[in-house]
């Protein structure tokens, strides 16, 4: 404690000294660490080049194969509408247990079967059906195929029909049609690169943001050099603080890496909104996160069971918060769970700011949440430590 | 090699875990929460898609056509706005994902046999979800426009309804669903998720394992002993590899007994594949262990190896076939791919060995790969 009588100015001044002496105790705690630094740099470069890449969550190349038991022009036709992106056609059958096979070893994830007599039901204006035997083992992605497929083969017959009439492309702008236009915001390409590197960068700084204070204060505490900080002129505040400014330091200047290195280069991610913004909220995740994981370390013996511990508590961070799907058809105890994830505002926050441009005036809400919980967080680990050394 | 020395190495690694009944409970709740909470939490469905609408046209086509889209589970209908200029603010706060402009005359126009543009605004941050949406307003479009057109060919050339209709929509899609047959989204993620817990938890409570002697230097005493390097290796697994199993029986239990996810092929040929991707998945934690020096360093490891692919390459989420060809590549280095083929073939699909022995292959390529690099690694005699 500082002995009364020194000016408050004064005082101020040895706080703050202390601060930075012991933020710089971490950075080079951190630095001399030299597998974690190497993992550092790989996650936040490398790592989301290769995931912006690599990911589509849309339906893509569902593989499908056609039994066509007619091999007529129209059935011809009708194969050819299933074209990338969303289907990738795997070639035909010669039997219709041969889909059995195919889709049992996963090669398939469809298979389209075309009855005989398909293009003579349809010249006599006969209502015909096509089969399609969709692999629900993923449910989402099965779904989809399926809505595509019914869309593919709606618009077939409505051509095929109007065709028999001698219809135009004319022809049918005389007709009660409900005309879809659709305006896409904010990312009108659909640009899955944008998508998936950014929510790859939110995993990246939630796991160190949790990880890295969280280990630091458990370290001292296994080795025992905590007693060491303890009888020296620091109160847990200052114990406390700067391991998770140090961590804030180094993850910021990681994500502008990240930002400037690979995103906005290479996969052309707008930004829309203020960088200044940006950078002190991603700041403020930080500090939220890093209180989780604080308390974490407070109620925890060794790096082992934090170890564990945070993992338990990031994986539905990461799985649940809206980065992996979207937040709104979870079901609503999954949405009151997850009001207590920073992460779940923060990913509002960036892709608001990146890609919608917003501002402090549609966030502010997200802000304050943030702030709450992790004072909140910070407040409990502190008040859990103080009981615990003193 | 000497049994008897495994046998006191693993002795004392589970003497170790055990008496950390902090670290014990974690290991074996870990796997379980998670399954329970992912199990119902981890819905992958698109729906309740927050949406406002502008009606324009105010007629009774226009509100039967809206009506369509308040009533569908796949939107959550969040109120009328009169102006599109305030539906923008409303998709730049988030509050609403999707707006539906219906134009003015929308219902004259219709009713007139003429084609009406309706305009739809789509937030598109989330491009599966943009994808989704805009697939479900399609199929509300088409499916009235369906019926007016039927109506209107009705009224026009004097058919009945019926032959109206087959001439709008000759052709008929049949859809069966195969393996998931009522298509629930619970039996295709609880398979996946014992995955899911086994490629994570294992390498996690591995790398610590043997970390910690690293850290605290009780593994001079191993490097002193008469103890070989295989011996410590296979002695210090055995625990983490017991308790990885026992996990994967108890995530069994609970996906055929809790969450009643069909299981429909060999129960054997689980437990042997299961063995083996745990063999797997603990090898990653042994390699990690033994390029790091500091438990900080094996977690952040060990998580940033392993969440990742997991979540992203595995098959979880996104199929493989799906993903760009150089994330496939990354898909087939990582071993989570060929178990997820494994759990959904042999509970969804029923398959046996003659479609999964490839896949239990290249797990099990892995798994002794991943072994000899370890032991190759490892030296009793650190340079320091």
């Amino acid at each position: 404690m500082i002995v009364s009588g020194v000016p408050r100015s004064k005082r101020a001044a040895i706080w703050w000294g202390r601060l930075m002496v012991m933020t710089r105790k971490e950075l080079i705690q951190l630095f001399r660490d030299v597998p974690i630094v190497v993992f550092l740099i790989y996650s936040f470069t490398l790592s989301v080049y290769i995931s912006g890449n690599g990911l589509k969550s849309q339906l893509h190349n569902a593989n499908i194969s056609v039994y066509d038991a007619d091999h007529s022009f129209s059935s011809r036709d009708l194969i050819h509408k299933f074209q990338p992106p969303f289907f990738s056609f795997a070639g035909e059958l010669s039997s219709s247990n041969e889909g059995q096979y195919r889709l049992d070893r996963g090669t398939v994830s469809a298979v389209l079967d075309i009855p005989p007599r398909f293009h003579e039901q349809l010249a006599a204006g006969e209502p015909t059906a096509v089969q399609l035997l969709v692999d629900t083992t993923n449910s989402p992605q099965g779904l989809s195929a399926a809505s595509y497929a019914a869309r593919i083969v709606a618009q077939f017959g409505q051509e095929a029909s109007l065709a028999r009439f001698g219809g135009s492309a004319e022809a049918s702008q005389n007709l009660p049609v409900i005309v879809s236009d659709h305006r896409v915001w904010y990312n009108p390409d659909q640009n899955e690169t944008w998508f998936e590197s950014i929510s790859h960068l939110l995993r990246m700084i939630t796991i160190f943001a949790m990880l890295l204070p969280a280990t630091a204060l458990v370290r001292e505490k296994e080795r025992g050099t905590i007693e060491q900080l303890l009888v020296s002129p620091l109160t847990p505040l200052l114990i406390m603080l700067p391991k998770v400014l140090a961590m804030t330091v180094v993850i910021l200047c990681a994500m502008a890496v990240a930002l400037f290195g690979v995103m906005q280069p290479i996969f052309g991610v707008p930004i829309r909104g203020n960088l200044v913004l940006l950078f002190s909220l991603t700041a403020l995740f930080v500090f939220t996160t890093a209180g989780m994981g604080l308390f974490a370390a407070t109620i925890t013996k060794n790096q082992s069971q934090v170890g564990l511990l945070t993992l338990l508590l990031i994986a539905p961070m990461l799985m649940l918060s809206g980065v992996t799907s979207p937040m709104e058809a979870m079901p609503p105890w999954v949405q009151y769970l997850m009001t207590l994830s920073p992460l779940r505002y923060f990913i509002d926050v960036v892709y608001g700011i990146l890609l919608k441009g917003n501002g402090l005036k549609e966030l502010w809400g997200h802000v304050l949440a943030m702030g709450l919980l992790g004072g909140s967080l910070f407040g409990f680990g502190m008040w859990r430590f103080r009981r615990q050394f003193q | 090699m000497n049994f008897r020395r495994i046998k006191a190495v693993a002795f004392k690694e589970w003497r170790e875990t055990v008496r950390d009944r902090i670290f014990l409970l974690l290991a074996f709740l870990l796997p379980v929460l998670w399954m329970l909470v992912f199990g119902y939490g981890l819905v992958l469905d698109v729906e309740h898609i927050p949406l406002v609408v502008v009606d324009r046209d105010h007629s009774a086509l226009s509100r039967d056509y809206l009506y369509r889209f308040t009533e569908s589970r796949y939107f959550d209908f969040k109120g009328s706005l009169t102006s599109e200029t305030e539906a923008d603010a409303w998709l730049l706060s988030g509050k609403a994902r999707a707006v539906i402009v219906v134009p003015e005359k929308f219902g004259e126009r219709l009713l007139a046999g003429q084609p009406a543009h309706v305009q739809t605004l789509i937030d598109g941050t989330f491009p599966l979800r943009t994808d989704i949406t805009k697939g479900y307003v399609l199929a509300i479009n088409s499916a009235l426009s369906g019926e007016l057109l039927a109506d209107y060919v009705a009224r026009t050339r004097g058919l009945s309804r019926e032959q109206a209709k087959t001439l709008v929509q000759p052709i008929r899609l049949e859809v069966r669903y195969l393996y998931n047959e009522e298509v629930r989204s619970a039996w295709s993620i609880v398979p996946a998720l014992i995955m899911f817990s086994l490629m994570l938890a294992p390498p996690l409570l591995t790398a610590l394992g043997i970390v910690r002697e690293k850290e605290t230097g009780s593994i001079y005493n191993i490097y002193s002993s008469t103890v070989s390097k295989i011996e410590f290796l296979t002695g210090k697994l055995t625990p983490y590899v017991a308790i990885s199993f026992v996990n994967a029986l108890l995530l069994w239990l609970l996906a055929t007994l809790w969450f009643q996810v069909p299981f429909k092929g060999s129960f054997g040929l689980f437990l042997l594949s299961s063995l083996i991707f745990v063999l797997t998945s603990t090898g990653i934690g042994l390699l990690v262990s033994l390029m790091v020096s500091t438990q900080v360093a094996a977690l952040i490891i060990t998580m940033v190896l392993c969440t990742l692919p997991t979540i992203l390459f595995s098959g979880l989420i996104v199929p493989v076939s799906s993903l760009s060809p150089g994330a496939q590549v990354q898909a087939h280095l990582f071993p989570g791919m060929y178990y997820t083929n494994i759990v959904r073939g042999t509970f969804l699909k029923g398959v046996g060995m003659n479609v999964l022995w490839a896949d239990m292959l290249a797990l099990a390529l892995y798994a002794a790969l991943l072994r000899l690099v370890a032991y190759r690694l490892f030296t009793k005699r650190p340079r320091s």
